[in-house]
């Protein structure tokens, strides 16, 4: 899945604290790096790394949390015998799929 | 100084929020088709919202996880340990941490073969079919 790509480069003025500066061009992120960059950017430490099985896991375990999120406000959305899933039937799905992440 | 980099990692929040976006938005489809419904603009965009924020969360969760067992590297064990909650995750993940290494291996398998790899096996894992259990009906929720 191909993620979109980025309007803006860090200008990469001064050096950041984690191990790699972000890329310079509006280079697209891969959907690997996607997920490392996501995780990195609120890691406290900069030492800490991903290894690449736990970045599949990771991206595994969003998108089941996507689908997971959506499909729980689709069947909200249901119940209320509508087929335009809204906000407000995310709302009402939302405390229990935070509970079950 | 700091205000430099603060700038420049919002700008790479940011980057990183549109690709999530796209992708929740590319997830919602499917569901859409699955379950015969349309979902609003706000919800796929609030489904999102809610996904990088959740991120963070989980981030956090196995940067501690790794520290506990003494590494600065996050493992496949640290993830699963995220997946605890619900029971069908961790089973799942069990399932699709063999199909990963499966997946690493057959990449070293191709890397020297090359020749002979068919189109079939792509590089797509074998995971990402596993998980396509939209609802977990047997979650941990009664």
């Amino acid at each position: 899945m191909p993620a979109a790509s980025g309007r803006c480069g860090g200008s990469g003025r001064c050096p950041d604290r984690r191990a790699r500066p972000p890329p310079r061009s509006s280079v697209p992120l891969s959907a690997q790096d996607t997920v490392d960059r996501l995780l990195r950017l609120h890691f406290r430490d900069g030492r800490t790394r991903v290894n690449a099985d736990a970045q599949l896991l990771v991206a595994e375990l969003l998108k089941v949390f996507v689908r997971e999120a959506a499909a729980r406000a689709a069947r909200q959305a249901q119940a209320e015998d509508l087929k335009k899933v809204d906000t407000e039937h995310l709302e009402k799905a939302l405390p229990q799929l935070l509970l079950d992440f | 100084m700091a205000a430099a980099g603060a700038e420049e990692r919002q700008m790479l929040a940011q980057r990183l929020k549109a690709a999530v976006h796209y992708t929740v938005g590319c997830l919602c489809q499917e569901v859409e088709e699955d379950k015969d419904v349309q979902f609003s603009k706000q919800s796929i965009a609030a489904i999102s919202e809610i996904t990088f924020r959740q991120c963070e969360i989980f981030a956090k969760d196995l940067e501690m996880f790794a520290r506990h067992a003494k590494r600065t590297t996050v493992t496949t064990e640290d993830v699963k340990l995220l997946a605890r909650r619900s029971n069908s995750l961790t089973k799942l993940k069990y399932i699709t941490q063999k199909s990963e290494e499966l997946a690493s291996s057959n990449m070293e398998q191709k890397e020297k073969k090359r020749k002979k790899s068919s189109a079939a096996k792509g590089a797509r894992t074998p995971g990402e079919q596993e998980a396509a259990v939209t609802e977990n009906e047997d979650s941990n929720t009664a």
